[in-house]
């Protein structure tokens, strides 16, 4: 959607953003800079199913940091600094997420060229890990090359005995420039680098991405495209769905199950080759529609995936349904509603602590909200809880699915674009993907080319809330916790 | 001395253990609908590790060097020692308690290595494995304390002789202490529920984080001894459960002798059944699952003195 931007004082910024974040009805959705000379906060506001800009000009390379009061802000506030080198001051554990070897300390990588002469008294970037003191106290260091084929991250486990003290995040060993890289290419090209964000997100990341083109463009899609990019998203959650339950059964070492789902995740795959020529839904959708007719493959496509259904709903009750497993799961990784609220967590593990947020129920894509199903809500907020989400969200993407084939398929695939993206404006696509709320965010210049591409992948609220989750709990069931949030690193680290 | 049945035994010593192990991991991947290894690579891996280099951690001494290689000469002493199958000659001095303290000498020096290394992985790992140990120990204490109070000694060559038909009143004694034994062998030898062989996850291991720092032939050396044990803690089970099968109704040595090695693969395959179907234990509730080996060690000795064998 087309974006409004108010701008205030950053002496308000606390006083505008604080009421706002407070509510149930409103969420701090981004909150970054575009050249480092401002601040930018997109503010969500779910009852009124819009979104709206607040922005506030920085002379100096540093405020007052937002986090003692608006923790949901934390994480945004450490890219800041990251990103731009702008210092929020008293924030209460700034620490960055880049890889310290890998860059400079000074380096800012999206703050303007010509404005680098302000970080000259800004105090570098830091990356030490928190220490836990104390008799018995001892460290054990986790990756970032893991024993598994998974992506690479550091983790930290301050240990006493065989419970964890703390875990210590260390992303940003994924960090391409993705952002930068999105305003370099030319905007009809910006749709490949988008997809590849988080590429098991692919789908996902694609409408984001379509859609803060087109409310950009000024572009109506055809109900066709707006079906088909339906299936595709419920596709993909379903893959991943199958995927991360199975993924949880290897963990535990049920090896039955996870060797049943891992085949399933294949034939859910396998449904989206049918859909959209590739497995992992790869250069699908587009700004203006898709780019692949459905040709008749649609009631294929409805057999296939009602003999899925069937075969994971067995898979899935069997998982659940067994005693070990919920003792495994039961009270493991937890996150209390009041913690997840406080800081922002979205999708399955917002969902598990008792928040009923689905971007689907708010904001417009594909077919949603008019097809949008209730928010899948426990409220226990361990992994059991998280995989009990899944497991309904499998049911009731399985029922859209459905209800998507029964629509009349109408107009065009693909629509014509114009030539041109206007000048001076900001648009977003805001997209439930698999792990939830994703945030594409788009500014353009003066002469209409892309001067800010902001991605938010919802594992960069989550990753938080896997670091409280592993507090308290069993070295040995860390493996699990971890996988029932099953976050995104490359989405995370751009 | 019987030179045709030591040869006869240090063949089966030779082969068994390596196609055991291949059982499990054949049948554990053909219940997952994987092909899974052919049976002879226990074998292969070994092969290949002896050819590799070798990483060493520069905090370890001659204590992780010596471990390895104590640790396979102990089980192969027990693996002489220990009547595993029926037609294994006998040995003087195969005392019950002298067998259970080589088997936690062998695990003393398999702690001592893993803490030598000085990784986190293997201290925590170190850790699990003696307390483990610490539990399972009176159950197969116990166990063997039973068929020994029916057999009037402690020698394992007398309690697991074959002679005159017991008669049908002796085979609970004999089942439940094989009951104990086993679930006390799949603690001993870190299988699930207590602990995943096939888990990638270190923070969740038990004996494969001690081995985490051995490579090349260190881990040969390893993966040999962890076979032979295998083997034999099985063997054990089946000989357990054959003298049951004696007591009721008397067969012939052949029989026993084919039925030896058979009952082994087939505990092998139960295993690979197992790991399937079941999910790794709380690592706080494991003592609960030891509790049962106890218990079935209990109600063997209390069989055992009801019987009239003190």
């Amino acid at each position: 959607m087309r974006l409004a931007c108010q701008t205030i004082g950053s002496e308000e910024l606390t006083s505008t953003l604080k009421p706002l974040t407070a509510t149930d009805s409103h969420r701090l959705g981004l909150l970054t800079s575009l050249d480092g000379r401002q601040l930018v906060a997109l503010v969500l506001d779910l009852k009124g199913r819009t979104a709206g800009l607040v922005r506030c000009e920085l002379d100096q390379c540093h405020y007052s940091s937002l986090t003692p009061l608006i923790p949901q802000a934390h994480w945004f506030e450490r890219a800041l600094k990251d990103l731009f080198g702008i210092t929020p001051a008293g924030h209460p554990r700034l620490k960055s997420n880049f890889v310290p070897e890998a860059f400079e300390a000074t380096l800012a990588p999206l703050r303007s060229a010509g404005d680098r002469g302000k970080l000259a008294g800004e105090p570098p970037r830091d990356f030490r890990f928190l220490r836990v003191g104390g008799e018995g106290v001892y460290e054990v260091p986790v990756g970032p090359i893991h024993a598994g084929v998974i992506e690479p991250a550091h983790f930290r486990l301050s240990c006493l005995g065989e419970f964890i003290c703390n875990l210590e995040l260390r992303l940003g060993f994924l960090h391409r420039g993705v952002e930068r890289r999105l305003t370099e290419v030319s905007w009809p090209n910006a749709r490949f680098v988008a997809e590849a964000a988080s590429s098991d997100t692919a789908a996902g990341n694609a409408l984001a991405h379509a859609i803060a083109m087109e409310s950009l463009l000024e572009v109506e899609v055809s109900p066709r495209a707006r079906h088909l990019r339906t299936l595709a998203l419920e596709v993909e959650r379903i893959a991943m769905h199958i995927a991360d339950i199975g993924g949880l059964g290897v963990d535990l070492g049920f090896l039955g199950v996870a060797a049943g789902l891992s085949r399933l995740r294949g034939a859910a795959v396998g449904l989206a080759d049918l859909l959209s020529g590739s497995r992992f839904m790869r250069g699908y959708i587009c700004p203006g529609g898709v780019t692949l007719a459905e040709g008749g493959r649609l009631s294929q496509l409805r057999a296939q995936a009602q003999k899925l259904r069937r075969d994971v709903r067995g898979f899935v009750q069997m998982f659940l349904d067994n005693a070990s497993v919920q003792e495994r799961l039961t009270d493991t990784g937890k996150v209390s509603r009041g913690l997840a609220r406080d800081f922002g967590l979205v999708g399955v593990a917002a969902r598990a602590s008792g928040i009923a947020y689905d971007a689907r129920q708010h904001f417009l894509h594909g077919d949603y909200p008019p097809l949008a199903p209730a928010p899948a809500v426990e409220r226990g907020g361990d992994a059991l809880d998280r995989t009990r989400v899944r497991a309904r969200e499998l049911e009731t993407s399985f029922s859209i699915l459905e209800a998507v084939l029964d629509e009349e398929f109408a107009g065009e695939c693909a629509v014509a674009l114009p030539q041109a993206l206007p000048a001076n404006e900001a648009a977003c696509g805001i997209v439930e993907a698999f792990r939830g709320e994703l945030i594409h965010l788009i500014f353009t210049d003066a002469r209409g080319r892309i001067s800010r591409y902001a991605i938010k992948d919802p594992s960069f609220n989550n990753w938080t809330g896997m670091a409280i989750a592993a507090r308290n709990n069993l070295i040995a069931d860390f493996p699990v916790a971890n996988k029932s949030f099953a976050l995104s690193y490359s989405g995370h680290d751009l | 001395m019987n030179v045709g049945e030591w040869l006869l035994f240090a063949a089966v010593l030779l082969v068994v253990p390596i196609l055991t192990a291949g059982t499990i991991r054949k049948i554990k991947a053909r219940l997952q609908n994987r092909v899974g290894p052919p049976l002879l690579q226990p074998l292969y891996n070994v092969v290949k590790l002896w050819r590799k280099g070798e990483t060493v951690s520069e905090d370890a001494t001659w204590i992780f060097r010596g471990a390895a290689v104590i640790n396979l000469a102990v089980v192969l002493v027990v693996a002489a020692l220990l009547p595993w199958v029926s037609f294994k000659p006998g040995l003087t001095g195969d005392d019950i308690f002298l067998f259970i303290y080589l088997l936690a000498s062998a695990r003393f020096f398999g702690i001592l290595a893993a803490l030598d290394t000085g990784s986190p992985f293997s201290a925590f790992s170190s850790s699990r494995e003696a307390t483990l140990s610490l539990l399972v120990e009176p159950a197969i204490v116990l166990s063997l304390v039973a068929l020994a109070l029916g057999a009037h000694s402690t020698s394992l060559g007398s309690i697991f002789a074959y002679g005159a038909a017991a008669g049908p009143a002796a085979a609970p004694v004999w089942i439940v202490a094989g009951c104990g034994l086993f679930l006390s062998s799949l603690v001993e030898l870190s299988r699930m529920p207590v602990d995943d062989p096939t888990t990638h996850l270190e923070l969740t291991m038990v004996h494969e984080a001690m081995l985490i720092e051995n490579s090349g032939p260190n881990l040969a050396l390893a993966e040999i001894a962890y076979t032979v044990r295998l083997t034999f803690l099985y063997g054990l089970t089946v000989q357990c459960f054959l003298h049951a099968v004696y007591a009721v109704a008397p067969v012939g040595m052949t029989l026993l002798a084919v039925l030896s090695v058979l009952g082994i693969f087939l505990l092998a395959a139960g295993t690979a059944l197992l790991e399937t179907v079941t999910v790794k234990l709380k690592w706080t509730r494991c003592p609960e699952f030891i509790a049962y080996a106890l218990t079935m060690g209990l109600f063997a000795c209390m069989a055992a003195i009801f019987r009239g064998g003190v």
